[in-house]
């Protein structure tokens, strides 16, 4: 299994047939995982899989039950994270943990602040070093910004700036880029490139195979808390990961929709603007002037940068930000807009972009969270209620042993589809997705791709946003590209391309091109 | 989550069965703590469990209980009302002003029928909870400062309305037309105080709408995640302002009882009677961050309260050691709810992995 044998790497921390157990589950079972100095070691496998749990080991955040650690062939007790940062280990999780309510500087130095005579905090050195971390990441911003504005992809930028600034030799990326959009994503890849280039360690953790096929030197596969493949760039592939990590082939799905040109439109959007906020850098984004047509059955993909204005989009079309100007009209017939009661009459439901903040109810159980959109009576009706929310979990796949147990915990792509069925409880006209498999393993995402392109099939139109190329498109069957609050191009699917979205995405060349010339005839209009 | 292969079937049930009665236990505490308690001052005391005594103890325990009741829905949106004992004690002073002054014009005195003053003393408490939810939901005032500005404002015009004095013999008279106002608090129906009837009936409304109406459903849904329920399409100014009014509500209740119990109005009424239902809230299990709770929780925590209450009074216990007592009550109510949370969430991988395979449904 292991072909793992260049001479010149040399391992620099090392967990050794490490198990962990929860309650009825074993999270690991024996793993042993090498990490080798200055490489970006990349950590593969579905949720659940156990690359959290390890990694959380690895950062002094939980304890292994059995097994031991290494650094540089040294025993390793990790107690707390602390330990970890001490010996160097950092890590930056998935979920933002950032302090909303504190300053980037703040953020960058919390628990570790900088102080004159052990007493005062002293504010100007930390704001130094942190805009000299930020700048190290390519993302300058003004440090004594309140965290809680940024965007998401803004603070991952700051939290991955905290672990930097400790100093640290191995670093820890849990999904990095699943908040960040392209550029974003591209930029953090040179400051990877820079940090092995000084030396650094990377243990690296995504689910996106094109970027850990990109930045990769070694790779390892997890599969049911257990090593099921180890290799190095030179013998990995996309098919090899995905068949290791999921225990299946890998299907082309692709068996996407075009759609008749004699559907009737269901959505349609005509000159919407909405007022920029002033003085926020990182949600400046406002519209202007966006026009296009829904179509019964179709999927519409939006793809653009960060900042771009897509989750405005959908945000404005689902009533959850005031519009400056423009209509909205589904079926032929203005909808009133600016309240999300409104919308959900008018037949417009969003899935948010984060399920944490925005969708789940974390106290309530998986029956709650499903039900919770959707029409009643006066009296709620339980067994009817558990009767619908039976049925959809059965068409969703939604793995749940018992729709009663609370929605926490189901795994990340779970509880997605859970959200995905509270928006089908609404019976919606118009399904709006903001991100739809964000933060979601590859079997998840292409599940949750199946049953929206089933969906669509039966006649339900969906909006969704994304900033990943790969998804817009495994998914769309038309793409409009938004750049800096505008429509900058439209593609049909015949004409998608990386390059041809990229290019239209990106705030130079998409001003530069003939408004005429980028916006080909595509689409059923 | 992977399931887990049942090599050890016996084994594992034996863990899982025990898991579910742990938890059980933590769960249904407050009513354990409460048959202790029960169970305790019956075996010190020879008189606790006689009929008069309970008839006692349950009057007291309706007062807590009703403001108990209305505090839970505020505390389960995330919130928390501070105004209830002053709300309470200016129902008291309204109802008293409306049957010993009356109300003139015309140059004459009038004096409303007690139905009239009831219903004037909750419609003013019914203001100040519209305003608190007013402040809390259209505002954006932070629950815990509205409501303590209106529990000044409150009391303020409780003591401005008889200018600090009281208002004496609320029995009212035939020839004015205003007698009978001490039934609210004094009456019994079928050996039961009235005040009594009035918590079974407000409790039996509150579970209902908590567990079995939308609205219900909306409050622990705001109490859980306020963003995600806007984003649901639920009315979130709407559902918070009917807690606060709801909770009022309850207090002009209490308000109207205390005052009909002593045949006079007060000021003072009512002072620190907030806290007691806080801590009735608490005990019951309710989550102070909101979106966990439930309203039977409540009524126990103020029984639990009224019976540790009445029950060291009668032990003899010092009044200064009760407080002490109540309040350790308190911290320790506390202390088992993260106890039970924690528990819950290393037991329930194992409830989810198990459940099914059970062959429960």
């Amino acid at each position: 299994m292991s072909q793992v044998n260049e001479p010149a790497a040399e391992v620099i921390l090392e967990a050794r047939n490490i198990t962990k157990r929860y309650p009825g589950n074993v999270a690991l079972d024996g793993v042993t995982f090498r990490v080798y100095r200055g490489q970006v070691n990349v950590l593969i496998g579905e949720n659940g899989a156990g690359k959290s749990t390890l990694v959380r080991i690895l950062a002094g955040a939980e304890m292994a039950d059995e097994g031991a650690l290494f650094l540089e062939g040294r025993p390793l007790a990790l107690h707390t994270p602390r330990d970890a940062a001490a010996n160097g280990i950092s890590i930056v999780y998935q979920e933002l943990l950032a302090l909303t309510n504190l300053k980037i500087s703040e953020n960058i130095f919390a628990g570790r602040e900088i102080c004159h005579a052990a007493l005062f905090v002293d504010q100007a050195a930390q704001n130094q070093r942190s805009a000299a971390a930020l700048r190290h990441l390519r993302k300058p911003m003004d440090v004594a910004t309140e965290t809680g504005r940024l965007s998401l992809g803004c603070r991952q930028v700051v939290e991955i700036a905290r672990a930097l600034d400790q100093g640290s030799r191995i670093l820890i990326l849990d999904e990095p880029t699943s908040a960040l959009s392209v550029s974003e994503a591209e930029s953090l890849f040179e400051v990877i490139a820079d940090l092995k280039r000084a030396g650094v360690t990377i243990i690296y953790i995504s689910h996106r195979l094109h970027e850990l096929l990109h930045l990769g030197d070694r790779f390892t596969v997890l599969r049911s808390g257990r090593v099921v493949g180890e290799s190095t760039r030179a013998t990995a592939t996309r098919a090899w990961i995905v068949e290791r990590m999921s225990g299946r082939k890998e299907g082309a799905n692709d068996a996407s929709t075009a759609i008749s040109p004699a559907r009737p439109a269901v959505l349609t959007v005509s000159g919407l603007t909405l007022p920029g906020s002033i003085g926020d850098e990182a949600a400046q984004a406002a519209l202007h002037d966006v026009s296009f047509d829904l179509f019964e059955g179709e999927i519409l993909g939006v793809y653009g940068l960060l900042g771009a204005g897509r989750s405005e989009l959908v945000e404005a079309l689902a009533g959850l930000r005031p519009i400056a100007s423009g209509a909205v009209a589904i079926r032929g017939q203005n909808v009133r807009t600016g309240s999300v009661r409104d919308a959900l009459r008018a037949g417009m439901v969003l899935m948010p972009e984060d399920r944490q903040r925005d969708g789940l109810f974390p106290e309530l159980s998986i029956r709650e969270n499903v039900v919770m959109a959707a029409k009643t009576g006066p009296i709620l009706l339980r067994d009817e209620e558990t009767k619908r929310v039976r049925k959809l979990a059965a068409e969703l796949h939604i793995a749940a042993k018992d729709i009663e147990l609370p929605v926490t915990t189901l795994s990340g792509g779970n509880q997605q589809k859970v959200l995905l069925a509270r928006c089908l409880m609404c019976s919606p006209s118009v399904l709006l997705m903001d991100e739809p498999t964000r933060g979601v393993d590859v079997g998840a995402k292409a599940e949750i791709h199946g049953i929206l392109r089933k969906l669509a099939a039966k006649g339900l139109s969906i909006v969704f946003t994304s900033s990943e190329i790969e998804e817009t498109q495994a998914l769309a069957a038309r793409v409009l590209v938004l750049c800096q609050g505008r429509i900058s191009a439209e593609f049909s699917r015949a004409q998608l391309s990386d390059e041809g979205l990229f290019t239209a995405a990106s705030p130079s060349v998409a001003a530069a091109a003939n408004p005429a010339t980028a916006r080909p005839a595509g689409g059923p209009a | 989550m992977s399931s887990v292969t049942p090599t050890q079937p016996r084994a594992k049930r034996f863990a899982l069965a025990s898991a579910r009665v742990v938890l059980l236990l933590l769960r249904a505490r407050a009513i354990l703590v409460l048959l202790l308690l029960l169970f305790l001052f019956s075996a010190l005391v020879p008189e606790f469990l006689t009929a008069n005594n309970l008839s006692i103890l349950t009057k007291h325990v309706a007062i807590a209980a009703l403001l108990a009741v209305g505090m839970t829905f505020v505390v389960l949106t995330g919130g928390i009302d501070l105004s209830v004992g002053s709300i309470a004690g200016l129902g008291g002073m309204v109802a008293g002003y409306l049957l010993t002054q009356g109300v003139s014009f015309g140059g004459a005195t009038h004096y409303p029928p007690v139905a009239i003053v009831v219903l004037l003393t909750i419609c003013a408490c019914l203001l100040v909870g519209a305003l608190n939810g007013w402040l809390v939901a259209k505002a954006g005032v932070a629950p815990f400062i509205a409501t303590l500005g209106t529990l000044y404002i409150a009391r303020g015009a409780a003591l401005l309305i008889s200018n600090g004095k009281t208002f004496p013999n609320l029995g009212g008279a035939e020839s004015r037309g205003n007698a009978g106002f001490p039934a609210f608090g004094q009456s019994f129906l079928w050996h039961v105080p009235t005040p009594v009837w009035m918590m079974v009936a407000l409790f039996a409304v509150a579970w209902v709408v908590a567990t079995k109406t939308p609205f219900g459903r909306h409050v622990y849904a705001i109490g859980g995640n306020e963003r995600a329920a806007r984003l649901a399409g639920i009315r979130v100014a709407q559902v918070k302002i009917t807690t606060y009014v709801f909770s009022a509500f309850c207090a002009a209740l209490v308000g109207l009882i205390i005052a009909a119990q002593l045949e006079a109005a007060h000021p003072a009424t009512g002072e620190s009677f907030e806290l007691n239902a806080i801590a009735a809230v608490v005990l019951g299990g309710t989550s102070l961050m909101g979106g966990r709770g439930s309203v039977t929780g409540s009524l126990i925590g103020a029984f639990v309260i009224g019976v540790l209450a009445d029950g060291l009074v009668m032990l003899g216990v010092s009044e200064f050691w009760q407080i002490v007592i109540k309040g350790v009550v308190i911290v320790l109510a506390v202390g088992l709810d993260q106890l039970q949370t924690r528990l819950q969430a290393r037991i329930l991988p194992y409830l989810t992995t198990a459940s099914i395979e059970e062959g429960h449904s």
